[in-house]
C-alpha cells in the first residue's frame, strides 16, 4: 500500500540529494561510539535538519536546515576527540548541538557533509563545589537539572533568556545571553571559568586552571587563557570545535531550599519565601521606565529583575496570563476576558510594567528593601500592580522567573515568534527605540500576518550586567510557521526591523544575525566588513587558520577572508 | 483523523525539548528529571515527541521512508503522555499524544509494525472470531466462588470488567478478587458478564478496526442490558472506555460511567459505606498509573475547526477542550491510602501529572520487553529513593511490571530489593478487615 498524503508545503529532499558521509567514515564513527550511537537514516537526520527559524531564512520557507551527513551521540570527551579527528580525515563539517534550539544548531550549507554531535550522552554534574562557588558540568546538563541540585545548598545559578531547557555549557562556552537574574548573578558569558575544549583539529585544549592542573576556578590562567579566542563575546555557535566540559561560578540563594512548587499545570504557585518579594511594577511612561531601571540599579536591591509578561503583548498580556493561571480556560477564552471592563483597567494598569524579585539576607535587609523600593515608586511615580501581586500571581511570578521553565511560551500564540530589536546599552539609550519598534510591529501587524497583540510585545531583563547598568528589549512577534504567508510577513517584518533600526541611527539588532543565516558568504562578508569593527572578523580569521586548518567549523565563528578589502 | 490532520502540530513544534524532561517546574533534582522513556532508550532526538512528529513530517514531506529505524521510533514509546503534559505548559495548539497514536495507526495501515505485534494482533483476531485459546468464559474463572451476577439477567449496581491481566495472570488474581469482594462488603451488587478484551491493546498498537470492533461489541452489550455504572481496576481499560469508546459511533450518548475501583472505593469511604479500621502500619509511595493520572482527565469529545484571532493567534472553533493532565485522577487513590490508619504516603519527586511510566503501557510489555523492563526499572529506584516500604499502585500492567523489575533489582541487590509492590485496594482489604482467601 502506498501512503497517501497532502500535498507537501516543503520542498521534496531525498537521503540521495545531501551530502552522504562516506562509507568508511561511517564505520570510523560506529567504532568509536558503538553502532546504536550513531545514525544516518534519513527520518532520524530530518530530526535534526528540522528547525525553529528555518522557515525564515530557508528557501520555499522550508522547515529544514540542511541535512546532516550523520548524527553521532559521543559519550565522552575522548569520543569527541576521535570524531573530530574522523571528521578532519575526511573533509566533513561538526557541527555540535547541546538540546540543539535555533536554526543555527543544525548545518548551515547545503553542500556541506556535517556531522551533528548530539551531546545527550554527556549529561553529568560532575562536581558542585560550595566553598568555591562552582559547579562543573557536561554539555547535556540543562539548567533546571543543575538548579535543582543547587538550591537546596543555598546557591543558585544564572539562567539565560532562553531558559532552564537549555544546556549550561552551550551558554557559557558557546553563546551569550541575560536572564532575569543576570542582574544578580552575571551572565554565563561572564561566568564561564575552566572549560575542556576539543578544538576543530582535534586537540583538547583545558582553559585557564584547569590547564595548569590546578582545577577549574579560573577562566583565564594560571594556564592557557583562550576565553576571548574560543567564546569571545558572542560565542561561537558550534562553529569553533566542541565544548565538553565547563566549570560556571554559582551565586549564593538565601530564600527557599526546599522546592515546594504546588498547584494545578500549567501555572504553578512557589510560595514566596519571608526573604523574599515578587513584584510586578509599572510606570507611567517611558522615561519613568528608564529612570525606574537607573533606581534600582543605584540603591543595588533586587535578585530577578525582567520585564516578562510583556511577551503576550500590551494589549492581551492582562487577560492573557490571568487566562494561563486559570486551568479551567483556553486561549480562546481571551478576547471574551480581554472585553471585559475590569481586565480593560488592569491592562492599562500593566501597560509599561516589569517583574522585580528581591531577597534578603535577613528580616531587617528584605524589609529595608522594601522601604527603598516604594520610595522609588514613589519618585518615579510608579505602583505595584496589585492584582499581579496578589498571592496566586506572586507564586506563579516566582516560580517562573526563579526557573525558567516557561520559555515556550514565546510561542504561544502561533507557533512560531521571532525575536527582533534587543540592542542593548543604557535604559536611556533603550528607551529611544522603543517606539519604532512599536510602530513597526503595529505596522507589520496591521494586515493580520502576524498576530495582533499592541506594538508593545516586549520583554528583556533588567539587566544584562551584574549590578544593573545596560539592558534591552526584544520585540516578540508571532507569526504561523504553518501559513505560508504568515512566515513571509515574518520575514519581512525581519528586514524592516533592521531599516527601523537604521533609521534612527541604531545598529540592527537580534533579527539580522537570524536572517544572516540565509545568506550567501559574500553577503555576510559584505555585512562584516561594514560593520563598525571588521577587524575582529580578520582577527578571527585567522584564529580559525590556526585553529581550523581542515576547515571542519561551519561560518557560525564569523570571519572575513584577509584578502578582502576593508574600508 | 488522518496523520497528515497532524501536519500543522508538526510543522509548529519548535524542538524546544519540553517534551524530553517533566514539567521544569516539577523538576527537583538532576537524577529524576527526565520525562520520556522513549528517548532515554533511544537517545536521538526522533525519539521524543517533538522528533517523532518530524519523523512523521519526513514521511508526509517525501523526504524519507519507513524504515526499521522509523518503526522503532513510533512504537518503542509507552504513549505514557508525559510528552503531552509537558508540551502544554505553554501550547495551546498542539496534540502530540494523538498525533503519536495516529502515527501509529498509519504505519500499522502500511502493515510497518514491529515484528513482535504480529502474533499478538493475530491472537486478538483469533479471540475475536470466538477461536482463542480463552473462551470469555474461561476469562471470568478468576471470579469462581464469588457470586458476581450476571447484568443480563438480573440489575446489578455495577458491572465489573476485570480487563485481561486480571482476568488471565495468576499472579493478580488475589488483587482482583479483593477488589470485587471489597465492593461486596460496601453492599454494591456486582455483575459481571461474559465479554473479551477492551480493545485496548490493538488500540495502542495502531490497529484501529480491531479495537472499534471489540468496543462496539462491549458497548452493544452494556446497552442491551442498561447498565448504568462499570467498574475496572485497570486503569488501561479505564483508558480505553472513557477515551476510545466515546469516539465510537454513537456511543458518546450511552455511555455509562465509568470508574476506576480506586474512584468508587474513594466514594464508599467517604460515604461511610466502607470503613478502615485495622491499622496498617506501612510507609508507601503511590504511583500515579499514566492512564488514571495525566490521561485519566474527564475526556471531552471534541470535532471542529482550526481559526484565527488576533490575525494569527491559533483557537479553535467551537473551543477544543484542553486536556493536559491537570485534572487527572490524583486525589482519589491518595485520599482513600490517607484513610487507611497507620499508612504514610511519601511522594516520589515524579508524582501526579508528572509521574514517571511503569514502562509496560502502549504495547511495550509485549513488544518491547527489555525497554519495558528498564522503564520500570528506573521507577522502582525512584520509589526506593523514597525509603518507602511499599510501592503502591492502581493498574495491572504497573503491578507486574513493578514485580518483575523488583526481582531483577533484588538478583543484583540493587537499592529496590526490599521494596514491595500492592495494589492500593489490598491495602484497603487489610483496612477494612477483609480476610485473605485460603490460597
Amino acid at each position: 500500500m502506498s501512503p497517501s498524503y497532502a500535498k507537501p508545503t516543503t520542498p521534496a529532499e531525498t537521503a540521495a540529494d545531501s551530502p552522504q558521509i562516506p562509507d568508511e567514515a561511517y564505520r570510523a564513527l560506529e567504532d568509536i561510539v558503538g553502532a546504536g550511537n550513531v545514525s544516518r537514516d534519513a527520518a532520524v537526520l530530518d530530526g535534526y535538519a528540522f528547525q525553529w527559524l528555518a522557515e525564515l531564512v530557508r528557501p520555499e520557507q522550508s522547515h529544514y536546515m540542511p541535512r546532516p551527513a550523520a548524527v553521532v551521540l559521543p559519550g565522552s570527551t575522548e569520543e569527541v576527540q576521535a570524531i573530530v579527528r574522523v571528521a578532519n580525515t575526511y573533509g566533513l563539517k561538526v557541527k555540535p548541538h547541546g538540546t540543539g534550539w535555533y536554526h543555527w544548531s543544525g548545518p548551515i550549507k547545503d553542500e556541506d557533509a556535517t556531522l551533528q554531535l548530539d551531546m545527550r550522552r554527556m549529561d553529568r554534574i560532575l562536581e558542585i563545589d560550595e566553598q568555591n562557588l562552582y559547579a562543573v558540568v557536561e554539555p547535556y546538563v540543562i539548567a533546571a537539572r543543575l538548579q535543582a541540585e543547587l538550591l537546596p545548598l543555598g546557591l543558585n545559578i544564572n539562567i539565560p533568556g532562553v531558559g532552564c531547557s537549555s544546556s549550561i555549557v552551550a551558554s557559557a562556552c558557546a553563546y551569550h545571553g541575560a536572564g532575569p537574574d543576570t542582574y544578580f548573578m552575571g551572565g554565563n558569558a561572564e561566568n564561564v571559568l575552566g572549560m575542556e575544549w576539543v578544538t576543530p583539529e582535534g586537540e583538547i585544549v583545558r582553559t585557564g586552571s584547569l590547564g595548569s592542573g590546578d582545577g577549574w576556578f579560573c577562566s583565564e590562567g594560571p594556564g592557557p587563557s583562550v576565553r576571548g579566542i574560543c567564546r569571545g563575546t558572542l560565542g561561537s555557535r558550534g562553529g569553533l570545535g566542541v565544548y565538553t566540559r565547563c566549570a560556571v561560578k554559582l551565586a549564593p540563594h538565601l530564600g527557599q531550599t526546599e522546592w515546594n512548587v504546588r498547584g494545578a499545570a500549567p501555572a504553578y504557585r512557589l510560595p514566596v519565601h519571608e526573604r523574599m518579594r515578587v513584584y510586578t511594577l509599572a510606570v507611567p511612561d517611558w522615561d519613568a521606565w528608564a529612570e525606574i531601571y537607573y533606581r534600582i540599579y543605584d540603591n543595588e536591591i533586587g535578585y530577578i529583575f525582567h520585564r516578562q509578561f510583556n511577551l503576550a503583548g500590551a494589549d492581551l498580556a492582562a487577560a492573557f496570563w490571568l487566562m494561563y493561571n486559570d486551568p479551567t480556560k483556553k486561549l480562546s477564552d481571551v478576547p471574551d476576558m480581554v472585553a471585559d471592563p475590569e481586565i480593560q483597567k488592569l491592562t492599562e494598569e500593566l501597560r509599561i510594567s516589569f517583574q522585580l524579585i528581591l531577597q534578603g539576607r535577613s528580616k531587617d535587609d528584605i524589609e529595608l528593601q522594601d522601604k527603598i523600593l516604594d520610595a522609588i515608586l514613589e519618585e518615579v511615580g510608579g505602583w505595584k500592580v496589585e492584582r499581579f501581586c496578589e498571592k496566586d500571581m506572586a507564586e506563579f511570578t516566582n516560580v517562573y522567573l526563579q526557573r525558567l521553565g516557561h520559555k515556550h511560551i514565546n510561542f504561544v500564540w502561533a507557533g512560531g515568534y521571532i525575536g527582533s530589536w534587543m540592542q542593548f546599552g543604557t535604559p536611556d539609550w533603550v528607551k529611544e527605540y522603543i517606539p519604532v519598534a512599536q510602530a513597526g510591529l503595529e505596522r507589520d501587524a496591521r494586515d493580520g500576518k502576524l498576530v495582533q497583540c499592541g506594538g508593545d510585545a516586549m520583554m528583556g531583563s533588567g539587566s544584562g550586567i551584574p549590578l544593573g547598568g545596560a539592558t534591552g528589549l526584544e520585540q516578540f512577534v508571532s507569526y504561523d510557521p504553518d501559513d505560508y504567508e504568515s512566515t513571509v510577513a515574518g520575514i519581512r517584518h525581519m528586514e524592516d526591523a533592521v531599516k527601523d533600526a537604521a533609521s534612527i541611527e541604531y545598529p540592527p539588532g537580534k533579527e539580522f544575525i537570524y536572517l544572516q543565516i540565509g545568506w550567501t558568504d559574500e553577503a555576510i562578508w559584505k555585512a562584516l566588513a561594514s560593520s563598525k569593527q571588521p577587524q575582529v572578523f580578520r582577527y578571527q580569521a585567522q584564529i580559525k587558520a590556526a585553529f581550523d586548518p581542515n576547515d571542519t567549523g561551519d561560518r557560525m565563528y564569523p570571519t572575513l577572508p584577509l584578502e578582502l578589502e576593508v574600508s | 483523523m488522518a496523520l497528515t490532520d497532524y501536519r500543522p502540530d508538526a510543522m509548529r513544534c519548535t524542538r524546544c525539548s519540553y517534551c524530553k524532561f517533566i514539567p521544569y517546574d516539577l523538576v527537583k533534582s538532576a537524577r529524576f528529571a527526565e520525562g520520556c522513556p522513549s528517548i532515554k532508550a533511544g537517545k536521538f532526538h526522533s525519539y521524543s515527541a517533538g522528533g517523532k512528529l518530524v519523523t512523521a513530517l519526513s514521511l508526509m514531506d517525501g523526504r524519507s521512508e519507513v524504515t526499521g529505524q522509523v518503526v522503532d521510533i513510533a512504537f518503542k514509546c509507552q504513549l505514557c503522555g508525559n510528552c503531552d503534559v509537558a508540551c502544554k505548559m505553554c501550547r495551546y495548539d498542539m496534540e502530540p499524544i494523538l498525533a503519536l497514536r495516529e502515527f501509529r495507526a498509519h504505519l500499522a495501515e502500511l502493515d510497518r509494525v514491529p515484528e513482535s505485534y504480529r502474533p499478538l494482533i493475530e491472537r486478538t483476531r483469533a479471540a475475536m472470531a470466538g477461536k482463542g485459546p480463552r473462551t470469555p468464559a474461561d476469562r471470568n474463572a478468576w471470579a469462581e466462588g464469588l457470586g458476581l451476577k450476571d447484568p443480563a439477567k438480573e440489575p446489578v449496581d455495577v458491572v465489573f470488567y476485570a480487563g485481561c491481566k486480571y482476568s488471565m495472570e495468576e499472579s493478580l488474581r488475589e488483587t482482583v478478587r479483593t477488589q470485587a469482594r471489597l465492593l461486596q462488603l460496601a453492599g454494591l451488587t456486582v455483575g459481571l458478564f461474559e465479554n473479551g478484551c477492551c480493545g485496548g491493546l490493538a488500540d495502542k498498537m495502531g490497529y484501529r478496526a480491531e479495537a472499534a470492533e471489540s468496543g462496539a461489541r462491549m458497548l452493544k452489550q452494556w446497552a442491551d442490558a442498561g447498565v448504568k455504572t462499570v467498574v475496572t481496576p485497570c486503569a488501561d481499560c479505564r483508558h480505553v472506555f472513557t477515551r476510545l469508546y466515546p469516539t465510537l459511533e454513537g456511543a458518546w450518548e450511552d455511555l455509562p460511567e465509568i470508574l476506576h475501583t480506586v474512584e468508587l472505593v474513594d466514594r464508599l469511604v467517604k460515604d461511610e459505606k466502607l470503613e478502615l479500621t485495622t491499622p496498617v502500619p506501612m510507609t508507601v509511595t503511590y504511583h500515579d498509573p499514566c492512564n488514571l493520572g495525566r490521561q485519566g482527565e474527564p475526556y471531552q469529545l471534541w470535532e471542529g475547526v482550526e481559526k484565527k484571532i488576533y490575525g494569527q493567534a491559533v483557537v479553535y472553533d467551537p473551543p477544543r477542550p484542553r486536556h493536559n493532565g491537570a485534572h487527572g485522577v490524583y486525589d482519589a487513590p491518595r485520599d482513600v491510602l490517607a484513610a487507611i490508619p497507620g499508612v504514610e504516603l511519601v511522594e516520589m519527586e515524579r508524582s501526579r501529572e508528572a509521574a514517571w511510566c511503569c514502562g509496560a503501557g502502549g504495547a511495550c510489555r509485549e513488544a518491547f520487553p527489555e525497554y519495558s523492563a528498564a522503564t520500570a526499572g528506573e521507577r522502582v529506584e525512584e520509589a526506593a529513593s523514597t525509603g518507602a516500604q511499599a510501592l503502591v499502585t492502581a493498574c495491572s500492567r504497573c503491578e507486574l511490571n513493578f514485580n518483575e523489575a523488583v526481582a531483577a533489582d533484588s538478583a543484583s541487590s540493587g537499592p529496590a530489593s526490599d521494596l514491595q509492590v500492592h495494589d492500593v485496594l489490598e491495602l484497603v482489604a487489610l483496612s477494612a478487615g477483609l480476610a485473605k482467601e485460603a490460597s
